[in-house]
């Protein structure tokens, strides 16, 4: 059956909306009223608190610091979440340090607590929402959609679809982790897809099947450019012991939001820190995540990689076939990280078992030691591996090699690196070190450029 | 003997700890002194340091392998760890 609501026209449950093995229960859309959905806008000369602004009463609109000539982006959050979120405002107020755009977020807990069957409705109405207030801005200011980027957190993304497939020629829109049940596997009418918006990344942080294993997240590639961090699935950081996880840096709730859905929650914030670490977050073309983290993919193509997260629209490469990518992030707050490929070539007398680190060295900083190695170490013998460092070196000028055992060397034995390349993902380029005789354990070898 | 994951031994980065030997980076680490302590990457060169401790917790964390914490070792600043240095490369002088 249908269900009609004024100035959103009719919603119905029949095929694909409900029915079906996918979405087994059949549900419409709550009235609006009852969704409530409200948008808050921040500006630059707004940064902190927000102007709750309507299209059912455009005055609020013009009194408001709504700026028609700039950008709008619209941020809205998923099942269970809320629009006050600090992540939507932290995130609205990172752009506003790059830009003056209008970043608007979407409130719907009206509509998203409540059963998830529910709720995967109800983003109908948002969506629609969302699209009656981008043609109020068309017809009382020309406002183009061309101007508009939709970024859409779990049921959020497929809200952000709705949006796009009632207004045609949205700019962007960025689904994080978007929602699986319900979801994956149906028409693109339903869910997210390339053609809700002239542009379409995705981030997947959750992508694990929902029965067994709780992933809350897609892992089904929707978008021209979909990102797989960490594989997509088990994000670094989110396996920490219960009281850990709780007890967060950021305060208990934060601890509590992390507890219940770390790994579906780092997709935000991942995009978060990509806002202020404009060259971080390289993606790596590649088929799958093992063959990635054995090398495919590495380094960049002569054309670039794209940046996962709000930079990824500057790749030229985008076609009309979906392409997935994979990259590693750190585990904590900047999370981004910088990959390089190291081959170590060892010099000494004879082989010791142990294990041994490189750190760089460059003009915009240097990195923590990295393992490269770790078992019998013989001379004359090159032994290479990837590290994603936690920052950018910039151009390379030295690098250290330090080795050891713990374990107790009467014979003091002696390894050093006589050579050692390594070559950086984004650009491909490589830089060559050289290094003389040997040193104990547990002793940095300083080696530069040959 | 203590399985791999656990609350007391080998812990990650990021994970509540007592004592620096309960973390697998060798560092329990609190930002100040109403912080709880967490486990944290050593310091890297030129990064700020603690000087090596007994209590085993730190309010920066101890050097990477191969580096050592200069600091002017006061002796107030031992007995309530609160004087810091900056890991340096001991060969680095010297070459």
């Amino acid at each position: 059956d249908e269900v009609c609501y004024d100035r959103l026209g009719c919603f119905t449950n029949d095929i694909p909306w409900g029915g079906t093995a996918e979405r087994p229960i059949a549900k419409l859309p709550w009235d609006p009223e009852k969704v409530n959905t409200r948008f808050l806008l921040y500006t630059k000369e707004n940064p902190n608190n927000f102007q709750e602004i309507t299209a059912v009463d455009p005055s609020t609109i013009a009194a408001s610091n709504f700026n028609a000539s700039k950008k709008t982006c619209f941020i809205t959050h998923g099942f269970v979440d809320q629009g006050e979120e600090n992540w939507l405002s932290d995130m609205c107020r990172r752009m506003l340090q790059l830009e003056n755009l209008n970043c608007i977020c979407v409130d719907w807990k009206g509509g998203s607590q409540c059963a998830y069957t529910q709720a995967a409705h109800n983003i109908r109405v948002v969506g629609a929402e969302v699209a009656y207030f981008i043609d109020t801005l068309k017809n009382n200011y020309g406002y183009s959609p061309s101007s508009v980027h939709f970024i859409g957190h779990s049921l959020g993304a497929h809200a952000a679809a709705e949006t796009g497939r009632r207004i045609r020629g949205i700019a962007r829109i960025t689904g994080l982790d978007p929602a699986e049940p319900y979801f994956q596997g149906t028409p693109i009418q339903v869910r997210l897809d390339m053609s809700d918006a002239v542009f379409v990344d995705v981030i997947h942080t959750d992508a694990a099947p929902i029965i067994p294993n709780l992933g809350f997240g897609m892992s089904q590639a929707v978008g021209h450019l979909d990102f797989y961090p960490n594989g997509g699935e088990y994000m670094p950081g989110c396996k920490k012991n219960v009281i850990s996880q709780i007890v967060d840096i950021d305060g208990i709730w934060e601890g509590t939001r992390d507890f219940v859905a770390c790994n579906h929650l780092r997709s935000y914030k991942y995009y978060s820190d990509s806002i202020i670490s404009p060259d971080g977050f390289i993606g790596y073309h590649s088929p799958t995540y093992e063959s990635f983290t054995s090398g495919t993919g590495f380094p960049c193509p002569s054309g670039g990689c794209p940046r996962m997260g709000h930079f990824a629209n500057t790749f030229r490469g985008v076609t009309s076939v979906s392409q997935k990518f994979y990259l590693n992030t750190g585990d904590a707050k900047d999370f981004s990280r910088w990959r390089y490929k190291v081959s170590v070539t060892i010099s000494g007398s004879h082989s010791v078992q142990g294990y041994f680190n490189i750190a760089l060295y460059g003009n915009n900083g240097s990195t923590r030691q990295y393992q490269i190695f770790k078992g019998f170490i013989s001379p004359g013998k090159t032994y290479t591996a990837y590290i994603d460092a936690e920052t950018d070196a910039g151009t390379l000028d030295r690098v250290k090699f330090l080795w050891n055992n713990n374990i107790l060397n009467p014979l003091l034995p002696k390894l050093g690196a006589q050579d050692v390349v390594i070559q950086y993902g984004g650009d491909g380029v490589t830089s060559n070190f050289c290094g003389s005789g040997t040193v104990r354990e547990d002793v940095l070898q300083t080696l530069d450029l040959c | 003997a203590p399985q791999d994951k656990g609350l007391l031994t080998n812990l990650e980065n990021g994970e509540l700890c007592l004592n620096s030997v309960q973390c697998k980076s060798k560092c329990c680490h609190r930002r100040d002194g109403l912080s709880l302590a967490r486990c944290a990457p050593k310091a890297a060169e030129s990064q700020e340091c603690s000087p090596y401790n007994l209590i085993g917790v730190y309010y920066k964390c101890t050097c990477e392998s191969g580096l050592t914490c200069e600091v002017d070792r006061s002796i107030v600043g031992s007995i309530t760890n609160s004087d810091f240095g900056i890991c340096v490369d001991p060969n680095d002088n010297v070459l």
